[in-house]
């Protein structure tokens, strides 16, 4: 056996490995673009990997829903302003704990993990309540509460995405040389100077995964964003959720739905594929 | 040459004739928008709300009737549309923490009790007769159909604005009923001529014989479909609203002066006649499609509308779309409607109204307590109870509130495309009753419901599931402080 | 001293943001659990009952049920996660045509919303026109009904998140693998050690703070699984076979409205987890010192 061809026969299980993965992967993803393409009438057809013909009408009906319009809109804006506040803010909390000796700060650090380990059906009374009455504020003929706004999610969500923007921060942190910042005070500059003149831009990619990361768990939430929102903020996911309605179970359009929902990530992943792994393992591990 | 005549001269009497009529509504028309404009005056620029199933009779009020009442009245009406679980969580978290988030909620007719009890909604007789300047002059609680009693408390006052009712209905597939082939050798097999089940025997030997007809013939078609999602309160609801009553059990099985459930206790829930149904029920899934297990009340719909089932029980909300929408059924013009199959007895006793043969469904809109607009919300909820606005929702979406819809020619025209629906349910909705009147439905539903998930699965017997529901319902009640 | 306080004042945002929106609903469900509170009860309000909601669950079945039920899911189904994630990452390990394409592949599942996750796994196995009930009935003769089998059902579940997951901890893996020392594997080869005794003496040894940490998280995550089960079971279903802690809460607190019990069994549940994921996050760091 010639020394080349026992070479390609070594790449042969890593290539069957690597199709039959991929098929594993792909096919359900692909079935849900195949129902999306079916009219309500072919729905019961039987199962076939071939589009045969496109019912369009799923995704017209859906896109050219005002109602889908506005899920969409909120989803954009939770998600980014999200993204915006968790990144700022973790930015200056992992500084913070990366550069001062603060009493309790691994405690601190621990703490905020927990955070994202509580079974959320139970805290969404609390917080229904919260949003709905202790957030009460009646300035004259305004009344404002937080249940229903953007600006409640943006910061409802913070509970989630800062403890794995914390983690991840902190290990990039404690990276960068604490000389360089020790140098720049030296020059006089403030606290803030520093961050923002080299800190910001050594820990950029990180935060910039950060804020990609955030940005997906914020657009992909469901429970609390069914909950605390009813006409203004209601985001995509919940309309997924109310796709399956009581005239015969409308899946076409659930699939275009669900579809559609996907596209922003997957254009995130064209983009930062490549720190993805190392912001799913909070830091822990690099890619 | 005289005909024409004759016609020319008829033709200028209707026209003439229809000019007066046309007048005289406008005027009526006038009269109508200015009262509204009037009422509504004081209220302009206020945004009412609501939370409602995303179904087609509240779809309707959300993009017909609020624009309409919006252009009347100035009042702005944002009803949100949801799924079923979330609009009762939403609406109860709402009234029990005193929100006044919503100025109007959907009350499905079962919820109404806890409702009443819980203090969470408005006396609208009450309002109405203390605000008599806000009392339309079409408007009247006495439009209604009899359904419109299930909102009311013990001194008739009215809770809630019905604005859907349906029945769960029996429909059959009448291609197939009617095939003389098929009805031939039906009745070589079983002796007697293929019909509408009435009694249950019946029911299940069409159910075995259209299964084996699909089998033979290489159909994906079965015998019945069955609501039985298990692990969803669908099932639950099929078993105890539409199966055990045609058994002879009534109101779940529950004793509502002890406030028990077991036989030993004085209920029903585990009787004998329980036991029956619901082995009877079960049974049948082996004559149902594969999905059925998975099936809430939207996809048995959904099953029967792609013709993958001979016979079911089908909330009569989707008769209509099952029966003339070519874009979502494959069964246009082929659906029959009949009452439900009954043990004997049961048809004399739901005549002489000691019983019930099935779920009288429906809603209504409340308002609540917590509301901060009640005056502008109860013109508006006036307004969803206006007969003028009944008979195109109705064709919209196959509810009907009113006695007088019926009549309506749009309903007429759907009444034969659905081979009778409309006049089974006018003539012969008595038959039916809505869940019954206990304040605590949802928490003994949780606690029972796993009883017959577990039975569907097959993981427990039937008659294990019932005295195992039978206790669960007891525990519950005496924890809610019902019986002791 | 001075520059203490300028750090607390960075830290203060995500304090008080974490403090508002984690603690006080903590503390509320806290107090809660320590009373018997339904309001569609024949009582009003709120009745103080000290430690009787806690007493009880110990005694009910479903909870107990679901407890198992979410163990056993969390088990296994991080466990086949590890196993399938980790031989794949070890045989693509080495550069071959292809590689970045198979990653990006892989990433799809992870960025796809939970609940469109359980969407796409019903239409998957809805029995009438789902591929798996439909091919698996005309090429093997199986019967597979999602909605009657509980042990199908609870399969279904265990590979819908086998799916979503194990890419993540192939891509940790595999990142891991790459960044390992090649000086160890090389003397050791040096020595003729064979292939199994390489992995078993060096590549799992200086894996396992990648390992910890993945585990870690899927651990901690699949606890708390919700959305994607209750999407694709439809609650729970086949009788109680997929009703998880996460969905079991869900339907105590909100259909059944039984306030108080609900929030014993959350903070019960938020306990047991912790306590898990503390154990974790210990041997993890020990690990980690001791490298």
């Amino acid at each position: 056996m010639s020394k080349t061809l026992r070479k390609v026969l070594s790449y042969v299980p890593t290539y069957v490995v690597w199709i039959l993965a991929t098929l594993f992967t792909v096919v359900p993803v692909w079935w849900m673009i195949v129902v999306s393409a079916r009219s309500r009438v072919e729905l019961f057809n039987a199962p076939t990997l071939t589009i045969n013909s496109f019912f369009i009408e799923n995704y017209i009906n859906v896109i050219t829903d005002r109602t889908f319009q506005g899920y969409m809109v909120n989803s954009l804006i939770i998600s980014t302003g999200n993204a915006l506040l968790v990144t700022v803010l973790a930015l200056l909390a992992t500084y913070a704990l990366s550069r001062f000796k603060l009493s309790g700060s691994d405690n601190i650090f621990f703490w905020t993990i927990t955070n994202r380990m509580a079974p959320p059906a139970a805290f969404l009374l609390p917080l229904f309540l919260m949003f709905t009455q202790v957030s009460n504020v009646r300035l004259g003929s305004l009344n404002f509460t937080l249940y229903d706004t953007h600006l409640g999610l943006i910061m409802l969500y913070c509970v989630f995405n800062l403890p794995f923007a914390i983690w991840l921060m902190k290990g990039i942190m404690d990276g960068i040389p604490i000389e360089m910042d020790e140098a720049a005070f030296v020059d006089g500059a403030t606290t803030f100077g520093v961050i923002r003149r080299i800190i910001l831009p050594l820990a950029a990619p990180g935060l910039a995964v950060t804020a990609i990361l955030s940005w997906i768990f914020a657009w992909n939430e469901y429970l609390f964003a069914a909950t605390l929102t009813s006409f203004r903020a209601r985001t995509i996911t919940t309309g997924l959720a109310e796709f399956v309605t009581v005239t015969g179970t409308n899946w076409g359009e659930m699939a275009a739905v669900a579809t559609l929902t996907l596209i922003p990530s997957l254009i995130f992943i064209a983009f930062a594929q490549r720190y993805i792994v190392m912001g799913l393992t909070f830091g822990a591990v690099k890619d | 040459m005289r005909t024409t005549k004759h016609w020319s001269k008829l033709a200028v009497l209707v026209m003439a004739f229809m000019l007066l009529v046309g007048a005289s509504l406008t005027s009526a028309q006038d009269d109508t928008t200015a009262w509204w404009a009037e009422a509504g005056a004081q209220f302009a620029g206020v945004t009412l709300r609501g939370v409602s199933e995303s179904t087609p009779a509240s779809n309707y009020v959300k993009d017909v009737l609020a624009p309409q009442f919006t252009e009347l009245t100035g009042i702005n009406v944002e009803l949100e549309t949801t799924s079923w679980d979330q609009m009762y969580d939403k609406a109860i978290r709402d009234m029990e923490a005193g929100t006044g988030l919503y100025d109007f909620v959907y009350i499905e007719q079962d919820i109404i009790y806890g409702y009443l009890a819980n203090e969470y909604l408005v006396d609208m007789t009450q309002a109405l007769a203390d605000n008599p300047e806000l009392a339309a002059p079409e408007f009247s609680f006495d439009n209604f159909t009899t359904f419109v009693d299930y909102f009311k408390n013990d001194e008739g006052h009215v809770f809630g604005m019905p604005m859907e009712a349906f029945v769960k209905i029996y429909l059959y597939r009448t291609d197939l009923f009617e095939d003389a082939d098929i009805m031939a050798a039906f009745e070589a097999e079983y002796g007697y001529p293929l019909a509408p089940a009435t009694t249950h025997q019946q029911y299940t030997d069409i159910a075995t014989f259209f299964t084996a007809y699909g089998e033979a013939n290489d159909l994906d078609l079965w015998g019945t479909t069955v609501q039985a999602a298990s692990g969803h309160p669908s099932s639950f609801y099929e078993f105890f609203e539409s199966v055990a009553p045609t058994f002879g059990v009534y109101n779940w099985g529950i004793n509502q002066e002890t406030w028990k459930a077991s036989v030993a206790n004085g209920g029903e829930m585990n009787s004998d006649a329980a036991k029956e149904a619901l082995a009877w029920w079960l049974n049948n899934l082996q004559f149902a499609p594969p999905e059925s297990t998975s099936s809430t009340w939207d996809e048995v719909a959904a099953s029967f509308a792609a013709g993958r089932a001979a016979q079911g029980l089908v909330y009569g909300e989707n008769a209509a779309w099952i029966a003339t929408d070519a874009t979502r059924s494959n069964v246009v013009g082929n659906v029959g409607v009949a009452l439900p199959p009954v043990e004997p007895g049961v048809m004399e006793a739901a005549e002489a109204d000691t019983g019930y043969i099935g779920y009288y469904d429906g809603g209504a809109f409340g308002l609540p307590v917590s509301s901060q607009n009640q005056q502008a919300t109860l013109l508006w909820l006036q307004f969803v109870g206006l007969p003028s606005v009944q008979a195109e929702w109705a064709a919209a979406s196959s509810r009907i509130v009113m006695e007088p819809t019926y009549d309506d020619p749009l309903v007429v025209a759907m009444d034969e495309a659905t081979n009778g629906y409309y006049s089974l349910m006018q003539d012969q909705g008595y038959l039916f009753a809505g869940a019954p009147p206990f304040p605590f439905h949802p928490q003994v539903r949780e606690a029972v419901a796993p009883f017959i998930y577990r039975a569907i699965a097959g993981e427990i017997t039937p008659a294990e599931a019932l005295d195992g529901a039978a206790a669960a319902a007891e525990a519950e009640l005496i924890s809610l402080g019902y019986g002791s | 001293m001075r520059r203490t306080r300028t750090g607390w004042l960075l830290l203060s945002p995500t304090l008080i943001i974490m403090f508002i929106f984690g603690l006080f609903p903590f503390i509320y469900v806290l107090l809660v659990g320590f009373n018997d509170w339904n309001p569609f009860s024949a009582r009003d309000g709120l009745t103080y009952i000290g430690v009787d909601n806690y007493r009880n669950l110990v005694f009910d079945n479903l909870f107990l049920n679901a407890l198992g039920v979410t163990i056993r899911f969390t088990f296994f189904a991080v466990l086949s996660e590890l196993i399938i994630g980790f031989l794949l990452a070890n045989l693509l390990a080495r550069d071959f045509f292809g590689k970045t394409l198979f990653r990006i592949v892989h990433t799809v599942p992870l960025m796809i919303a939970p609940i469109a996750v359980g969407a796409i796994w019903r239409l998957m196995t809805i029995p009438g026109f789902g591929p798996i009930p439909y091919f698996l009935d005309r090429w093997f003769d199986v019967s597979f009904n999602i909605g009657t089998s509980s042990d199908q059902a609870f399969l279904s579940i265990l590979i819908m998140d086998i799916w979503h997951w194990t890419p993540f901890v192939t891509l940790t893996m595999l990142a891991g693998l790459t960044a390992l020392p090649r000086e160890p594997v090389e003397a050791a080869q040096v020595d003729g050690a064979n292939r199994w005794q390489i992995f078993r003496h060096i590549t799992l040894p200086l894996m396992r703070p990648v390992i910890l940490t993945t585990v870690f998280i899927r651990v901690m995550d699949a606890l708390r699984t919700v959305d994607e089960i209750n999407m694709l079971t439809n609650g729970g279903g086949p009788g109680t076979s997929t009703r998880t802690l996460g969905i079991h809460i869900f339907r105590v607190v909100f259909p059944q409205t039984d306030y108080g019990y609900g929030s014993a069994m959350s903070l019960l549940t938020l306990y047991l987890t912790i306590v898990a994921c503390w154990l974790l996050f210990v041997s993890l760091t020990q690990v980690r010192r001791n490298n």
